[in-house]
C-alpha cells in the first residue's frame, strides 16, 4: 500500500514540476509583445542562420556520442567512489578494465578524426 | 564456487574483439590482413574449447547466468556459424576497402551478443545480448559504404529493430510489473502463485512479438527480405542462421522456464504464427528474381518450420528445433557463400547471374544445389532428418495439421530451390571463364557439404547431441 | 585379445572399399594408376581383415556370432539401427567377395590396360566391393536393403561401362528395371515386417518368428522377400537381365554377374531362412522356381555361340541350382555351394576374358579354336574350372553339388533330384562343348593370339587352385566342417550316399563323353542333330522366347495402360497441377506487393499484427469490458 503512496506521490510530482517551472517563467518574464527577434529559434545567444530544416553535419553527433558514453561513465563512477573502500580489490579491477574498454574507444574515435571539426 | 573459466569463451571473444579493434589502429592498411586470420583461428580455439566442455554445467549470479549444455549447444552453433562466415567472406572483405578490420571486430562482438543471450537467464541479461548483437547487426548491414542499398538496408534495420527492441522492452516490463523479478526461474515461481493476468499476458504476448523481430515470424518479417538482399552477402548470411537461431534459443528457454505451457497457453497462438509464416514465406519465394531475396523468403518459411518444433514443446520438437537449427547452419552458409561468389564474379545476385554456373565453376555450382535441396528437406540431406523430427514431434503433440502444412509448404519450396538449380545447369551464359574460387571459401564450401551429407545420412551423433541439450527442458 | 580387436575393426572391411571409392572420385581420377593401387590396396586390406574375421570364427565354437550397432534414427514409433553382424555365414561371403574382388581388381590391371575410363572403372569396382562387403555384414533388413540397391547400382554403372555401345546401353537399363520389379516386392517384404514384427533386426526377428505361427501373414511376407533373390539371382521369370549383362567388361562379369553380387539373392534366403522354413508353401515354390531356373537356362546354353553368354547361361543354371538347395532346405548344401561357384566360375569367366583379350573382343566360339596350343595357362586353368563346374571328383563343384542332389534326394524330392542330374549332364555337355571347339580343334582366324600377361594368369592360376581345394572343407574327408558352421538348427545331416555320389560323376563323365564325340572326334554331326529337332533347337537359342514375350506384353499392357495414364495425366492431373501452379504462384505475386520497401508500411503492419495478437490473446478482458 505504502509502495502504491510513493508511486502516486511521484506521479503528482512529475505532474507539478514542468507547470511550476512554465508559471514561474510566465509569473517573472517582462511582460511585452512579442517582437521577430524573440520568436527567433534560441541557438546559445548566436543569430541562427538559415532554415531550421538544414542538414547537421555528422561531427555533432559523434561528438554527443561520445560525450554521452563518458557522461555515463561518470555516473557509475560515483557509486563506485563511495563505496570504494568495502568493495574492495576486486571491483577496482573491474572499474580498471571498464575505464580501459571506454578509453581505447575514444582511442578509435580520435584515431578515426571523430573529434577534428571539419 | 563458481567456475569462472566456463566463462571464457565470452572473456575471449570480447577481448578478441577490442584487440582487433586495436589493431586496426596499430597496424598499417596492407598488415590488416594478419586481423582476419587471428579473429579466425581465435574463433576455433573458443569453439575447441566449448566442445572440449560441453557437459560442464554451472549456474553464475543466482540463475542471471547459465551456462548449461542447451547454451553450449547453441555457442557451438554460433561459434561454427561464425567461423564458416569468416572463411567464406575472405574474397568478399576486399569489397570493403579500409574498413576490413573493424567488421572483424563487429563480428565478434555480435557473436558474442549470441553467447550472452542464449546463456542468461534473466530478462535484463537477455536484452544486454540482443542489443549487443543487435547493435553490430545494424553496423554491419551498412557496411558497403558506396552501396545505396547496403545504406538503405541499414538504416531500415536501425528503425525496425528499435522499434522491435522498445517492444520486447515494454513486454519485459510488464512481466516484471506482474512478477516482481526478471529471473526465469524466480518468474515462474511467482507466477504459480498468481492467477492469469491481462497485464501478463499482453507482456508475455509482446515479448513474442519483440522476439519473433529477430526470427522473421509473420507478420514482423517485413524488414527482412529488404535487409537480407541489401545487406553484405556475408551478414545476410549471418543474420540469417545465427541471429534467426539466437532469437529462438531464447525464446525457447524463456517460453519453457519462465512460462511453461502447462501455466500459460501461448501454443495455439504460436501454432497460428507458424503456419502463417510457412505459408506466407513460401509464397512469396516463388516468384523471386534476385536470389538473394529469394533466400530471405525461404529463411522466413525456414524459421515457421522451426517454430513447428517449439509449438509441440515435446522432446522431438525441442529435439528438432536444434538439430535443424544446426542443419541450417550449413546449407544457409553454403547457399551464401556460392551467392557472395557470384556476386563477386558478376556484379549482383541476380538468378540471371547464376546461369551457367554449373560448368564455370562445378563444384560451388553442386554443393549450391545440395544444400538448397537440403533446405527443401530432400532426403539423405540433413534438412529432410531435421524436418522429421520437427514434423514427427508436431504429429506427436496433436498438431497434425501443422505438421500438414509444413509437408505440402516444403514441397512447393523444391520449386523455388530448384530454380536456382537450373538456372545453373540448364541456363545459358555468354561467359565460359572459369569463376575464382579462393582456398578458404573452398574450405568453406567443402565443410558445408560435409555437413550437410553427413548430418543427413547419419543423424546419430547431432541427435543426442541435441537429445542432451534438450534435457534441461524434460520437466516440462 | 588381439582378435577382439579385429572384430571392433571390422567395420573398417566395407569402409575401406567406400574410402578407396571417395579418395578416387574426388582426388585420384586423373591418375588411373594410383586409382588402380588405392583400390586394390583398400580391398587387400580388406581381405587381410576377412582372412582375421574367418580365422577368429571357424577357430571357435559353431555358434559364435559377434554383432555391434549404432542407433542410426530414432523416431516416433520407428527406431533404425545401423549394425555389423559376424557370424560364420557372413565370414564365408566376406572371404568369398573379398577373395574374388582383390584377385578380379589385379586381374582387371591386365585386362582394363589402356582404357581411358580406367579410373572410374577402379571407383566402381571398389564402390561395388564395399557395398557387396557391407551388405553381407548387415545386422537388419533395411541395413540389407540399403546396400542391395548400392550393388544394383554399381551392376548398373558397370553393365553400361562401355556407354558408347547401344547394347550396354540398353543392357544396362535392362539389369535395372528387371531388378526394381523384384526389389519393389523384396521391399514390400521389409515394411511387412516391420508392420508386423516392429523390428528388422536378424537376431530379434529370428527369436520373434518361430513363435508366429499366423500363415496368412507369413506367407505373404515369405513371399514378397523371395522376389528379391528371384530379381538380384536372376531366377526365372526375372533371370533375362543377367545374359544380356555380359555386354560389362569381362571382370566384371566375373566379379558381379557370376560370384558375388548375383549370389546375394542366395545368401539372403540364407540370411532369412528362420522365416522361410517356417513356411512350406514357400520353400516349396522356390524349390520349384529354383529347379526350374536351372532347367531352362542349362537347356538354353546347349546351343548358345558366344563364349561369355554360355557362361551366363550356366551362371544362371548354377543359381537356381542354390535356389533349389535353398528350397529343399538343404541351406548348408546352398551355401557351400555358392562358395565354390564363386571359385569356378569367377575362374571361368577370367580365363574366357583372358581369350577374349587375346583375340581382340573375339567372343564367338566358332571363330575360336585351338588355343590351347597358344594360350596353355588360360586353357588348362579353364578346362579345371570346367571339370569343377561339370561335377567332376575331387574337384569343388563335386562336393557342392552331390551335396545339393543329396538334400534333394533325402528330402524327398525325388523329382526334383533327377531334375538336378538331368541339368548336371548338360552343364558337363555344355561346357566341353565349348572347351573342344574353342580351345581345342582347328584354329579358324586366331593365329596371332598369345597369353595374356602375368598379371592377368596369376589370378587365374590362384582360382584355379580355389577350383580344386575349396570342396574339400565340405567333404567326408575333412568331416563336413563347413556344415558344422553354416547350418540352420534343427538340420539333420543326410549320410554320404555313394550311389549318388557315383551317379552325377558318370552323368558327368557322360556328358563329357557325348561333348568329345560330337565336337571332338565328330563321330557324331552336330548339324544332323540340329535339323532331327528343329522346333526344340530354335526354342533353346531364342531362350524360350521369354524376351519376345515381355515385349510383347509390354507393348500390350504397358503401352495401352500408359495411354490411359497419359490421357488421364493430360487433361485431369496436368490441369489440377497446373490450376494449383497458377494459385501458388498468383498469391505469391500478390503477397509480394505487401512488401513495398516503404519502412512506415512495415510498422504499420507490425502495430497491426501486434494488436491483434493482444485482442486475441485479451479477448476475455474485452469481453468484460463491453
Amino acid at each position: 500500500m505504502s509502495d502504491h503512496a510513493a508511486l502516486g506521490v511521484f506521479l503528482i510530482l512529475t505532474l507539478v514540476f514542468p507547470v511550476a517551472a512554465m508559471a514561474a517563467a510566465w509569473l517573472f518574464r517582462v511582460k511585452s509583445a512579442p517582437t521577430r527577434e524573440k520568436l527567433l529559434p534560441y541557438e546559445c545567444g548566436v543569430d541562427p542562420k538559415g532554415s531550421g530544416w538544414m542538414r547537421f553535419r555528422v561531427n555533432y553527433f559523434l561528438y554527443a556520442l561520445v560525450f554521452l558514453v563518458f557522461d555515463i561513465e561518470t555516473i557509475f563512477l560515483y557509486p563506485w567512489a563511495v563505496k570504494f573502500q568495502s568493495l574492495g580489490l576486486f571491483a577496482f579491477v573491474e572499474m580498471i578494465v571498464f575505464i580501459a574498454i571506454l578509453a581505447l574507444g575514444l582511442w578509435y574515435a580520435w584515431k578515426e578524426g571523430a573529434l577534428q571539426w571539419y | 564456487m563458481m567456475y569462472y573459466q566456463l566463462l571464457g569463451p565470452e572473456i575471449t571473444v570480447a577481448v578478441l574483439g577490442l584487440l582487433v579493434l586495436a589493431g586496426s589502429l596499430l597496424l598499417p592498411s596492407h598488415g590488416k590482413n594478419a586481423l582476419g586470420y587471428l579473429t579466425t583461428i581465435g574463433l576455433a580455439a573458443v569453439l575447441l574449447a566449448v566442445i572440449l566442455n560441453f557437459s560442464r554445467e554451472a549456474i553464475f549470479f543466482a540463475g542471471v547466468y547459465q551456462i548449461d549444455m542447451y547454451a553450449n549447444f547453441f555457442r557451438l552453433l554460433f561459434l561454427s556459424a561464425a567461423l564458416l562466415i569468416m572463411l567464406m567472406s575472405s574474397r568478399y572483405t576486399g569489397l570493403f576497402g579500409e574498413r576490413k578490420s573493424e567488421w572483424f571486430s563487429f563480428m565478434l562482438f555480435a557473436t558474442l551478443g549470441m553467447m550472452i543471450m542464449v546463456a542468461a537467464g534473466d530478462l535484463i541479461m537477455v536484452y544486454v545480448g540482443l542489443e549487443l548483437m543487435t547493435i553490430s547487426f545494424y553496423i554491419l548491414t551498412a557496411y558497403l559504404l558506396n552501396d545505396r542499398w547496403s545504406a538503405e538496408a541499414g538504416l531500415k534495420y536501425l528503425l525496425i529493430g528499435a522499434m522491435s527492441s522498445a517492444v520486447l522492452l515494454f513486454g519485459m516490463s510488464l512481466i516484471y510489473a506482474c512478477s516482481g523479478s526478471t529471473v526465469f526461474t524466480e518468474i515462474y515461481q511467482a507466477l504459480l502463485a498468481g492467477s492469469e493476468r491481462p497485464a501478463l499476458l499482453a507482456g508475455i504476448v509482446m515479448m513474442m512479438a519483440g522476439l519473433g523481430f529477430k526470427i522473421s515470424v509473420v507478420p514482423f518479417h517485413m524488414w527482412t527480405p529488404d535487409i537480407y538482399q541489401g545487406a553484405p552477402t556475408p551478414v545476410t548470411a549471418y543474420l540469417a542462421v545465427a541471429s534467426k537461431a539466437a532469437g529462438f534459443a531464447v525464446l525457447v528457454r524463456i517460453l519453457l522456464i519462465a512460462f511453461p505451457p502447462t501455466s500459460l497457453d501461448w501454443k495455439l497462438i504460436l501454432a497460428v504464427l507458424a503456419a502463417l509464416t510457412i505459408i506466407i514465406g513460401n509464397l512469396t519465394a516463388l516468384p523471386q528474381t534476385n536470389v538473394k531475396r529469394m533466400l530471405a523468403y525461404s529463411s522466413i518459411a525456414q524459421a515457421g518450420y522451426i517454430l513447428v518444433g517449439l509449438v509441440a514443446a515435446n522432446t522431438y520438437g525441442l529435439k528438432g528445433v536444434l538439430f535443424y537449427a544446426m542443419t541450417y547452419v550449413f546449407a544457409n552458409v553454403a547457399a551464401f557463400a556460392v551467392t557472395a561468389v557470384v556476386e563477386v564474379a558478376e556484379g549482383n545476385a541476380e538468378l540471371e547471374s547464376f546461369n551457367g554456373l554449373g560448368r564455370r565453376a562445378p563444384m560451388p555450382a553442386a554443393v549450391m544445389t545440395i544444400c538448397l535441396l537440403s533446405l527443401a528437406g530432400i532426403p539423405p540431406m540433413a534438412g529432410f532428418a531435421g524436418k522429421l523430427y520437427l514434423f514427427s514431434g508436431a504429429i506427436q503433440g496433436g498438431y497434425l495439421w501443422l505438421a500438414f502444412i509444413g509437408l505440402l509448404m516444403s514441397m512447393i519450396s523444391v520449386y523455388y530451390y530448384l530454380h536456382v538449380a537450373k538456372a545453373m545447369y540448364i541456363g545459358i551464359s555468354s561467359r565460359e571463364d572459369r569463376v575464382l574460387l579462393p582456398v578458404p571459401v573452398r574450405i568453406a564450401l567443402w565443410i558445408c557439404l560435409l555437413g550437410t551429407i553427413l548430418m543427413g545420412v547419419y543423424p546419430g551423433p547431432l541427435s543426442e547431441l541435441t537429445e542432451l541439450a534438450v534435457q534441461l527442458f524434460s520437466a516440462v | 585379445m588381439l582378435i577382439q580387436d579385429v572384430m571392433t575393426f571390422s567395420w573398417l572391411i566395407p569402409v575401406l572399399p567406400f574410402l578407396a571409392f571417395a579418395l578416387i572420385g574426388l582426388f585420384l581420377h586423373r591418375w588411373p594408376k594410383w586409382s588402380a593401387a588405392c583400390s586394390i590396396a583398400a580391398i587387400g586390406v580388406s581381405f587381410f581383415l576377412s582372412v582375421l574375421i574367418a580365422v577368429e570364427i571357424f577357430g571357435g565354437d559353431p555358434g559364435r556370432a559377434f554383432e555391434m550397432s549404432v542407433r542410426w534414427l530414432e523416431m516416433p514409433g520407428l527406431k533404425v539401427d545401423m549394425g555389423i553382424l559376424i557370424d560364420p555365414l557372413t565370414a564365408v561371403m566376406l572371404l568369398v567377395v573379398t577373395t574374388v574382388a582383390l584377385l578380379v581388381q589385379i586381374y582387371s590391371l591386365g585386362y582394363m590396360e589402356g582404357d581411358p575410363g580406367r579410373a572410374s572403372y577402379f571407383a566402381y569396382q571398389s564402390i561395388f566391393a564395399g557395398s557387396m562387403l557391407g551388405l553381407v555384414m548387415a545386422s537388419n533388413f533395411g541395413q540389407i536393403f540399403v546396400f542391395w540397391e548400392l550393388v544394383g547400382m554399381c551392376s548398373y554403372l558397370l553393365i553400361g561401362f562401355w556407354f558408347g555401345r547401344p547394347s550396354a546401353r540398353d543392357a544396362a537399363i535392362k539389369a535395372f528395371v528387371t531388378n526394381r520389379i523384384g526389389d519393389f516386392g523384396f521391399l514390400l517384404g521389409i515394411l511387412f515386417l516391420i508392420i508386423v514384427f516392429g523390428t528388422l533386426n536378424f537376431g530379434e526377428l529370428a527369436a520373434l518368428i518361430p513363435d508366429y505361427h499366423n500363415l496368412a501373414v507369413l506367407l505373404p511376407i515369405a513371399v514378397l522377400l523371395f522376389f528379391g533373390p528371384v530379381g538380384k539371382s536372376a531366377q526365372f521369370p526375372l533371370h533375362v537381365w543377367l545374359p544380356d549383362a555380359m555386354e560389362g567388361p569381362t571382370p566384371v562379369s566375373a566379379l558381379i554377374h557370376a560370384a558375388t553380387m548375383v549370389a546375394a539373392g542366395v545368401y539372403l534366403i540364407a540370411r532369412a531362412f528362420f522365416i522361410f522354413s517356417q513356411v512350406p508353401q514357400a520353400m516349396l515354390l522356390i524349390a520349384l522356381v529354383g529347379g526350374f531356373t536351372a532347367l531352362l537356362a542349362a537347356t538354353i546354353a546347349l546351343v548358345q555361340n558366344d563364349i561369355k553368354r554360355i557362361l551366363a547361361y550356366s551362371t544362371l543354371s548354377q543359381l537356381g541350382y542354390m535356389v533349389m538347395a535353398m528350397g529343399v532346405g538343404a541351406m548348408t548344401a546352398g551355401m557351400f555351394h555358392l562358395r565354390t561357384h564363386a571359385f569356378f566360375k569367377g575362374l571361368l569367366f577370367l580365363a574366357a576374358g583372358s581369350v577374349i583379350h587375346a583375340l581382340h573382343g573375339e567372343q564367338d566360339i566358332w571363330k575360336m579354336g585351338g588355343l590351347a596350343k597358344k594360350m596353355p595357362i588360360t586353357t588348362w586353368t579353364f578346362v579345371i574350372g570346367a571339370l569343377a563346374l561339370a561335377g567332376i571328383p575331387p574337384l569343388a563343384g563335386f562336393w557342392s553339388k552331390d551335396e545339393i542332389l543329396l538334400g534333394a534326394f533325402a528330402g524327398g524330392y525325388t523329382g526334383l533330384y533327377l531334375l538336378g542330374s538331368l541339368v548336371a549332364f548338360m552343364t558337363a555337355f555344355y561346357m566341353f562343348r565349348l572347351i573342344f571347339i574353342a580351345f581345342f580343334g582347328v584354329s579358324k582366324g586366331a593365329e596371332q593370339a598369345h597369353e595374356s600377361p602375368p598379371v592377368m594368369t596369376g589370378p587365374l592360376v590362384i582360382l584355379a587352385a580355389l577350383s580344386i581345394g575349396a570342396g574339400f572343407v565340405g567333404s567326408p574327408w575333412m568331416g563336413n566342417v563347413f556344415g558344422l558352421y553354416i547350418s540352420t538348427p534343427g538340420a539333420v545331416h543326410h549320410p554320404v550316399n555313394p550311389t549318388i555320389m557315383a551317379v552325377s560323376s558318370l552323368l558327368a563323365l557322360a556328358g563329357i563323353g557325348l561333348a568329345w564325340l560330337i565336337y571332338q572326334k565328330q563321330a557324331v554331326s552336330a548339324e544332323k542333330l540340329r535339323q532331327r529337332w528343329p522346333a526344340l533347337y530354335h526354342v533353346f537359342l531364342n531362350k524360350y522366347y521369354v524376351d519376345e514375350f515381355y515385349a510383347w506384353l509390354g507393348k500390350v499392357f504397358v503401352d495401352a495402360g500408359a495411354r490411359v495414364l497419359e490421357w488421364v495425366d493430360l487433361k485431369i492431373i496436368n490441369g489440377a497441377v497446373n490450376g494449383l501452379a497458377y494459385l501458388t504462384g498468383s498469391s505469391g505475386r500478390t503477397l509480394r506487393y505487401a512488401v513495398n520497401g516503404q519502412v512506415q508500411s512495415y510498422a504499420i503492419w507490425v502495430m497491426v499484427g501486434l494488436v491483434l495478437l493482444l485482442a486475441t490473446v485479451l479477448k476475455t478482458v474485452f469481453t468484460v469490458l463491453v
